[in-house]
């Protein structure tokens, strides 16, 4: 559903990521793990058209995100990190107008809407303005928007931040369900949701790809050995760039 | 087309679900109103001793208050302008809904031309004002068909042609503020190189001592430059229509001058394409 082949992104002369690859199945959760500034929020903007990639491509859902973004959006829910939303519109009023512009036909568009905002528990706050929601709130009308038109790929970036305890656990299982018949891929900085939500890993860092696994080959399936496996990965990374400036530096000093 | 409604309908109803569409309609009406009721005064004044104010006889009423008007009516609409369209992309960047709206299937025309579609909407409801003054104008006095009809069509051209000048400045800027002070900056420089062309001689500026080809070609090129720079106010083409003498190329002017200041928008928001 999914097919990342060599993506590059440069701001500059710094790459955000730098050649990654990999691929998400139908009906498969794959959690987009990595600290601050590892490139997930670039990887997943790169996907959803947002940004072109400096190098590489990428399928979803069978079409090129270069060649077809159209297409690739027609098929894409995605839930932006910050989760912009038009401050003055009501939240039935702003999804109706994401329900137009997504395509759903004009007769079933009431319905859709009904149903999304079922989904994330958003019915009692379809006549709030969106800039007087809570964040929690807020969140969950990223992610009806996400949601509407039952697109068939879903990129969510940090769903559950900012939601309460019991909130967090509602939205999780929604993603969980999801998963049965979506594509999602999903980024996240707190380890038990993976174990909990995904079946197979990612773990970015410094625009590279530093493991990718089953949750279960990676951690035996707790959180724990995840959290270990994740700072492993990270700082082994790191030594890499050490040992690279140490041979660099000797091989600088050679050259005197 | 049918996303461009989309975009179009969103942006048109948050103009008056914030308080800006009422500001800038409700100032508009209150100083064209009021100078309307000047003008009126001052041709009442007029009609009734010519000769004091050195007309012959009752001068004629379209050319002495009407076409002013609309004229004036499409100065303020520039004025005012920038409130209108200085919002339209800079506010999608700087809240971020810009991630919003380029994720969702719909291709940068449709986006761009919802957009300008919007903006020409409160272009229609500032001209409702104008139309409710020419209604109680023509409730008193025989007016001519022609001058109402491309007095107003007059002031739209002029409108929407400004208007895509906003919307393009706004399209390279995140800032509400600077996107609203560059286009009415943009508007006076305009207006400015106009009144500077005005004042240029008309002969040619080349001494007398050069060769003659050389002369003639560098009097060729001024004589361009002098046109161009006249053309460059946007009302200067407005003058003669809003009396109801219609030329082909005044009317190309405007169509144009959107044309072209669309078609940069485009390729503004197309740039994040190939900019890092």
């Amino acid at each position: 559903m999914i097919e990342v082949k060599g993506l590059t992104k440069y701001y500059g002369q710094l790459a955000a990521i730098e050649d990654v690859s990999f691929s998400v199945d139908k009906g498969e959760i794959l959690g987009f793990l990595g600290p601050n500034a590892a490139g997930k929020t670039t990887a997943m903007r790169i996907l959803t058209g947002f940004s072109p990639p400096s190098r590489g491509t990428a399928v979803v859902a069978g079409y090129d995100i270069k060649s077809d973004p159209i297409e690739v959006k027609r098929r894409v829910g995605y839930l932006p990190e910050s989760v912009p939303l038009y401050g003055e519109m009501l939240v039935s009023k702003f999804l109706q107008y994401v329900a137009e512009v997504k395509g759903v036909e004009r007769g079933r568009r009431k319905a859709e809407v009904g149903r999304v905002m079922e989904r994330c528990g958003l019915s009692n706050v379809s006549q709030r303005v969106c800039r007087n929601l809570s964040k929690g709130y807020r969140q969950r009308v990223g992610l009806a928007q996400a949601l509407i038109g039952d697109p068939p790929v879903l990129i969510l970036d940090e769903p559950t931040v900012g939601l309460d305890p019991r909130q967090v656990i509602e939205i999780r299982q929604v993603i969980k369900d999801l998963g049965r018949d979506h594509t999602v891929l999903l980024s996240t900085h707190i380890l038990p949701e993976v174990t909990m939500v995904c079946e197979r890993v990612l773990i970015i860092n410094r625009g590279r790809i530093v493991a990718q696994d089953t949750v279960a080959n990676l951690a035996g399936g707790t959180a724990r050995s995840l959290e270990e496996i994740f700072i492993s990965a990270v700082a082994r990374d790191a030594a890499d760039d050490q040992a690279a400036a140490h041979v660099a530096a000797a091989s600088a000093g050679g050259a005197l | 087309m049918r996303n461009s409604w989309a975009v179009c309908k969103r942006e048109f109803a948050s103009y008056f679900t914030t308080p800006i569409g009422y500001v800038v309609v409700g100032i508009f009406a209150a100083i064209s109103g009021l100078a309307f009721s000047a003008s009126f005064l001052f041709y009442a004044k007029v009609s009734v001793n010519p000769a004091m104010y050195a007309y012959s006889s009752v001068p004629d009423f379209e050319e002495t208050l009407l076409s002013p008007f609309l004229t004036f009516c499409g100065t303020l609409i520039v004025f005012i302008g920038p409130l209108v369209t200085m919002r339209l992309l800079a506010e999608e960047r700087n809240r971020g809904t810009m991630e919003l709206l380029l994720t969702q299937p719909l291709r940068d025309r449709e986006i761009i031309f919802g957009k300008y579609l919007a903006a020409l909407g409160m272009l229609v409801v500032m001209m409702g004002v104008v139309a409710v003054h020419l209604l109680i104008v023509s409730w008193y006095v025989q007016v001519e068909g022609a001058v109402l009809v491309f007095g107003l069509a007059t002031v739209f051209m002029m409108g929407a042609a400004f208007f895509s000048l906003g919307l393009f400045v706004s399209s390279v800027t995140s800032n509400q503020v600077t996107a609203g002070t560059l286009t009415f900056g943009l508007w006076f420089i305009l207006y400015i190189l106009g009144s500077f062309a005005e004042d240029l001689p008309e002969a040619n500026p080349a001494p007398e001592s050069w060769g003659e080809t050389f002369r003639n070609g560098v009097g060729f090129l001024y004589d361009i430059f002098r046109g161009f720079l006249h053309q460059l106010p946007i009302d200067f083409h407005a003058k003669e229509m809003a009396k109801g003498i219609v030329q082909p190329e005044d009317i190309a002017y405007y169509v144009l001058f959107a044309a072209f200041f669309l078609f940069l928008t485009f390729r503004s928001l197309e740039s994040r394409k190939w900019r890092a």
